[in-house]
């Protein structure tokens, strides 16, 4: 039965130049990166029609979006936000390496926004102390509050995607209660903290406004996560139990531990990137500024993308960081609701899971 | 062939069929014929052919060659559907059936009696009791299918086949999860089948089933039809040999010195799925020493893979105590018992013995990725792996155990079932643990790579290993094990070692017969543990 | 003190029929198999159809019309590539989520012009069962719902003895328990997948119009808040028993009710608008406690 053949080589009396125009084409279709290419150039075909039929001009739609992304004067603004979706997408990709959904980027945010200003504002402490130490207690905090997620699919069998997804508004609440009536700015109309100190503010780099150390510490936990991915005995496992739990399970690899670091590094990651922001021009913490942007969601669409892979998710982070920035570009100069960011993100994953499933059966066929 | 007597045609000509799955040949031309109103055996060892004709009878596989014709009319199937509708209907050795739902839905499950466009539940239940009466197949229509005992729930399987008003009844090993009193009833029930003019097919190889049971038997060997009798003027010994065909080759079996010490031992170990109340396996006992191969024989589903779970770890046992190399491993996790010094070459190499999407080479790391060459377990290095060394490994590997691949890079699931099968045991041989046990190693695998795992185990042996084989292959088992364990409904029913350990003394008891009518059971074999209750 | 409970039990109403819509979705798309996230975004969506085909139609129920309709074409997407093309269902609703955020917003604004929320003078909102106030006992829990609220319970009887009862529905549970068992015996599986989860996308229909113009008259981006995540959680607890839905629902009911009463009485909003999540898993824990017990003892 089981007797699956490697894709049938085509018998060496056909015509061998049309043969090997055809074999590349078909090695050109197969190339892994097909799939997530077809998918965005199909979502973005979809997002013109939708712009069309808004009676609204897409090639001016997409002109605005690359051109408010992409002009040298916005670049400093688009790498930071590229950084902060690249966190998020580590934070969704880390659990999705081993199969799992962390769909509670948002809580994991707010609280390392929230400790982070609790850190960076009351801590009487030097800058070169209280800005890692405010990085670190992030991590720290949003890791645990991920962590919760493990035991409770572990011992009570409640799905990672169950408990993060209801985990996340509690802590967007409490957050939001304590910015509002706790540590906010007394006096203030917006519910926010009060503005860091100078010495509790992100090194900045350069004379770059919004770019600063944090993305460069971003870019770090990328290597790692990639490094971890590709070449530690922990990254092999995730890999491993994302691709078959029981053969995992099999071999040794405690499956809940893995998912109870998953999760930690998950949460932790999401916490250091709401640190980052929180220390980041304007300098405090603005009840549902971590939310609204919705790095959450653009992070999770580049790590679906990417399909998980450390080495894809700047690539495909690079795409719904033009999407975001561009947006509001293009609702400026096009009159396009740059709601339409969102349409796109959506339909590209969409895209992407069915055609995931075309190219599972083109493979089924050949190998039949 | 043999031509009917009577003017009507037989129920059921199968002329020349030939079926062949890549390059492995399944069935060629192979005839059969049923003869209306008679019970006609399908007999032959694993994997000689027999379910993949059945498949074909039923429309689940189309032949590549050969037709079949039902009532003298030839049909093509497409599909299960095909064949119902034409009178046939099938017992699956693994049941289909809604376990929620009671055994009145579950027969008339897509063919419902309805009264005013609703289910009529008394219609359903009055026809379920009404072929029950017919047929003497004990039921109760209102009972939860989930709650039944396994040949409670073949009955109601049978009953299925029934409504939808089966002529042709194919039982495809029916007997393999059945206790003995269950077997008695099962073929009361289809003697009375076909004294009522059905015409029943029983797949299975068991011999003395076949002599109790059948008119007809034709046995099936590498896919050819080797054999056939009227099962009245037939022997077990010419249905052995028919089957076997090999056992006139006496199976050279190296047998090893002494065994060493005891590397495994297993102590009353029973596992019990509380939630669906089955009893997996039921104090269970064995030991395996260094130096010796421990078969362990028994039909499909009598607990051998609860068994191997239970002493890898994957699964909990309910009670009793594993021991490795002495330590109590009972309550530990999976990878300790690993690194105390055991291997497993799993049953299920696509669900669990394998990742089908990584490569050939991550597929060999697996277990080996803490340790050195590819892992480092001390120093600045600890946990992190080097890809070389990975790469280098899996490629000696491949050349080691002759896998037949573009590449240490080249996904495990687009290799042919004998080569990924290679890679399993590449990888688990290479732990050199004290302790291996191999589940079912040559299932799927064509012949060539047979030999080449056997020697591989007996290397195995030589060496100092302690492995515990688990095989549904008597034929295996007698190349290979030392002394062989037979498990019948999650027990260990015999113990044969030596010149005992025949093919029809270990099929008898397979079938359970040890346990079924002891006088046929010699003396100090069965059950070396003494009675349990 | 009489009146004070009657009214707090119809705010319970109030708050568990959209929730009881989405989670009937919810429950017989797992009745056939299908894990069925996509409820969020299918209300989402359900509530601006209603709202913008009340505006347009100039009636309340061509908005309830309008929200069945074009909801249940919605969750085509998640039946064919589900249901069909065996597509992971998980990343399909994530996609159908943003796709609801992004293209509710996004037309909000194409069609009326205005961002955030549309509420325009004139916006017909559902009746209220009036008739009802002077009964005793009904009337203080009824006369100021819709006909949608009482209704919900209607349809969850309905399907649950339907589901029990016909054939189509004996067939339906079949399909999720054993699907090879179903097609071996004839069913169209892919078939009952994909109208059961296009029938529970018309449901999150039902269950957006009653949100949008039920509880109030208004559409506002990511109006459902999270109820339809609560609905999946609520398809969990009750583990393929859709007769207890009600029960569930009306829990997190409770717990919405609730916090609005505190909400009255002083506590911050941020935290009560937290309550139905963090009970809603607490009860999920809570019943797991249970199976983790048994399973411990069996191990």
């Amino acid at each position: 039965m089981s007797t699956t053949e490697r894709p049938p080589v085509p018998s060496a009396d056909a015509p061998p130049a049309r043969h090997r125009a055809a074999r590349l084409l078909g090695a050109a279709l197969r190339h892994p990166a097909v799939v997530p290419i077809g998918a965005v150039v199909l979502a973005l075909l979809i997002g013109a029609v939708i712009i069309l039929a808004a009676g609204l001009n897409p090639i001016t739609a997409y002109a605005a979006v690359i051109d408010g992304a992409l002009n040298p004067d916005s670049l400093d603004y688009t790498f930071s936000v590229w950084g902060f979706i690249c966190g998020m997408a580590l934070a969704a990709a880390i659990p999705l390496r081993m199969g799992e959904f962390n769909l509670g980027g948002n809580g994991q945010l707010v609280l390392g926004g929230l400790t982070a200003a609790v850190i960076a504002g009351y801590a009487p402490l030097p800058g070169p102390i209280v800005i890692p130490l405010a990085v670190l207690g992030a991590a720290v905090v949003s890791g645990a509050f991920g962590a919760l997620s493990a035991p409770l699919a572990t011992r009570f069998g409640i799905p990672i995607i169950i408990s993060t997804l209801l985990l996340s508004p509690v802590a967007v609440a409490v957050g939001s209660y304590l910015v509002r009536f706790q540590i906010g700015e007394s006096g203030s109309a917006v519910a926010q903290t009060p503005r860091l100190p100078e010495g509790a503010r992100m090194w900045a780099l350069g004379d770059l406004s919004y770019s600063n150390v944090g993305l460069l510490i971003i870019i770090a936990m990328m290597v790692v996560f990639w490094l971890v991915d590709t070449r530690s005995a922990v990254g092999y496992e995730l890999r491993v139990v994302g691709a078959n739990r029981r053969f995992g399970a099999y071999g040794g690899v405690r499956v809940g531990r893995l998912a109870l670091g998953a999760m930690v590094a998950a949460g932790a990651a999401a916490g250091i990137v709401g640190a980052i922001i929180v220390m980041s021009s304007p300098y405090r913490l603005i009840d549902g500024a971590l939310i609204s942007p919705g790095y959450t969601f653009a992070g999770l669409a580049a790590a679906l993308l990417a399909g998980g892979r450390p080495a894809l998710i700047p690539v495909t982070a690079i795409l719904f960081t033009v999407l975001q920035v561009g947006g509001a570009a293009m609702e400026r100069s096009a009159d396009v609701p740059r709601q339409l960011s969102d349409v796109l993100q959506g339909v590209v994953i969409v895209v992407l899971a069915l055609r995931t499933v075309l190219d599972q059966r083109r493979s089924e066929r050949s190998s039949a | 062939m043999t031509s009917e007597t009577g003017t009507a045609a037989p129920a059921v000509e199968l002329i020349g069929i030939g079926k062949r799955f890549g390059a492995v040949v399944a069935n060629d031309g192979v005839d059969l014929v049923l003869r209306r109103g008679s019970v006609h055996a399908v007999m032959g060892e694993n994997g000689a052919g027999k379910s993949t004709l059945m498949s074909m009878l039923f429309g689940l596989l189309e032949p590549d060659a050969g037709e079949i014709r039902v009532d003298g009319k030839t049909v093509r199937f497409t599909g299960p559907l095909d064949a119902i509708a034409a009178g046939l209907g099938m017992v699956h050795q693994h049941f289909r059936l809604f376990d929620s739902m009671t055994v009145a839905e579950n027969v008339v499950y897509g063919a419902e009696p309805r009264r005013r466009g609703r289910l009529d539940r008394a219609a359903a239940a009055a026809r379920v009791r009404e072929l029950s009466d017919r047929y003497g197949l004990e039921t109760s229509p209102d009972a939860v299918v989930g709650t039944l005992s396994a040949g409670a729930r073949q009955r109601v399987e049978i009953l299925k086949a029934l409504h939808r008003e089966a002529r042709i009844l194919i039982l495809d090993e029916p007997t393999a999860v059945l206790t003995p009193s269950e077997v008695d009833s099962l073929f009361a029930v289809i003697r009375r089948a076909a004294d009522d003019g059905s015409t029943v097919v029983i797949v299975t190889h068991k011999i003395h089933e076949v002599l109790a049971v059948s008119d007809e038997v034709t046995v099936l060997r590498d896919g050819r039809v080797t054999g056939r009798f009227a099962t009245a003027s037939a022997t077990g010994e010419q249905l052995v040999h028919a089957m076997t065909g090999r056992e006139i080759e006496v199976v050279q079996n190296p047998r090893s010195g002494t065994p060493g010490e005891v590397a495994l031992s297993v102590e009353d170990l029973s596992v019990t799925d509380a939630g669906a109340g089955v009893t997996h396996i039921d104090a269970v006992s064995l030991t395996v020493r260094r130096g010796e191969i421990v078969g362990v024989a028994g039909v499909s589903g009598n607990g051998q893979h609860e068994l191997v779970a239970a002493v890898l770890g994957t699964i909990p046992a309910t009670a009793g105590t594993v021991r490795l190399l002495g330590e109590d491993v009972t309550v530990r996790p999976v990878r300790e018992r690993r690194a105390l010094g055991l291997a497993v070459i799993p049953e299920d190499r696509r669900g669990e013995g394998s990742a089908v999407t990584m490569s050939v080479a991550e597929n060999v790391t697996l277990g080996h990725h803490r340790s050195a060459p590819i892992g480092a377990t001390r120093g600045i290095r600890r946990g992190w792996m080097s890809l070389r060394a990975e790469r280098s490994r899996a490629r000696d590997l491949i050349r080691d155990y002759d896998v037949r691949t573009s590449g240490e890079q080249q996904p495990i699931g687009s290799l042919s079932g004998g080569n990924a099968q290679k890679v399993v045991i590449a990888r688990e041989l290479s732990h050199e643990a004290p302790v291996l046990i191999a589940e079912q190693p040559t299932q799927g695998v064509d012949v060539g790579a047979i030999e080449s795992i056997h020697g591989r185990l007996l290397e195995y042996r030589a060496g100092g290993g302690a492995i515990l084989l688990v095989s549904h292959e008597i034929s295996e088992l007698l190349a290979l094990a030392d002394r062989v364990l037979v498990m019948y409904a999650g027990r260990i029913v015999a113990e044969l070692a030596g010149a005992e350990a025949t093919t029809a003394r270990i099929g008898a008891a397979m079938a359970g017969a040890a346990a079924h009518d002891a006088p046929a059971a010699p003396d100090p074999v069965l059950d070396p543990e003494g009675p349990r209750a | 003190m009489h009146v004070f409970e009657l009214g707090f039990i119809a705010a319970v109403l109030l708050a568990a029929t959209p929730i009881l819509y989405a989670a009937l979705a919810g429950a017989i798309s797992a009745q056939v198999g299908v894990f069925n996230i996509a409820l969020e975004g299918q209300m989402l969506w359900g509530a601006f159809a209603a709202v913008a085909g009340s505006y347009y139609t100039g009636s309340a129920w061509g908005g309830v019309l309008t929200a069945v309709i074009s909801t249940a074409l919605f969750a085509v997407i998640l039946a064919i590539g589900a249901a069909r093309w065996k597509a992971d269902p998980i990343i399909i609703a994530i996609g159908t989520n943003l796709l609801a955020i992004g293209l509710t917003g996004f037309l909000l604004r194409v069609l009326f012009d205005v961002s955030g929320s549309f509420s325009p003078t004139g916006l017909q909102g559902l009746p209220k069962m009036a008739f009802l106030a002077d009964v005793p006992v009904i009337g203080p829990v009824f006369a100021g719902q819709t006909a949608l609220v009482p209704l919900a319970f209607v349809v969850i009887v309905a399907v649950g003895v339907w589901l029990k009862t016909t054939p189509a529905g004996l067939r339906l549970r079949g399909v999720g328990e054993h699907p090879d068992a179903a097609a071996s015996l004839g069913v169209n599986v892919a078939s009952y997948q994909s109208w059961t989860t296009i029938a529970a996308g018309a449901l999150c229909g039902i269950a957006g119009a009653q949100l949008a113009l039920g509880n109030v008259t208004v559409f506002t981006e990511n109006m459902t808040a999270g109820r339809g995540w609560i609905a999946v959680a609520a398809v969990m607890l009750v583990a393929g028993r859709p007769l207890w839905l009600p029960l569930a629902c009306l829990g997190f009911g409770a717990a919405e009710a609730l916090g609005f009463r505190l909400q009255g009485i002083g506590a911050p909003q941020q935290l009560t608008d937290a309550a139905p999540y963090a009970i809603t898993l607490l009860v999920l824990v809570l019943t797991r406690v249970r199976f983790a017990r048994r399973r411990q003892t069996v191990a």
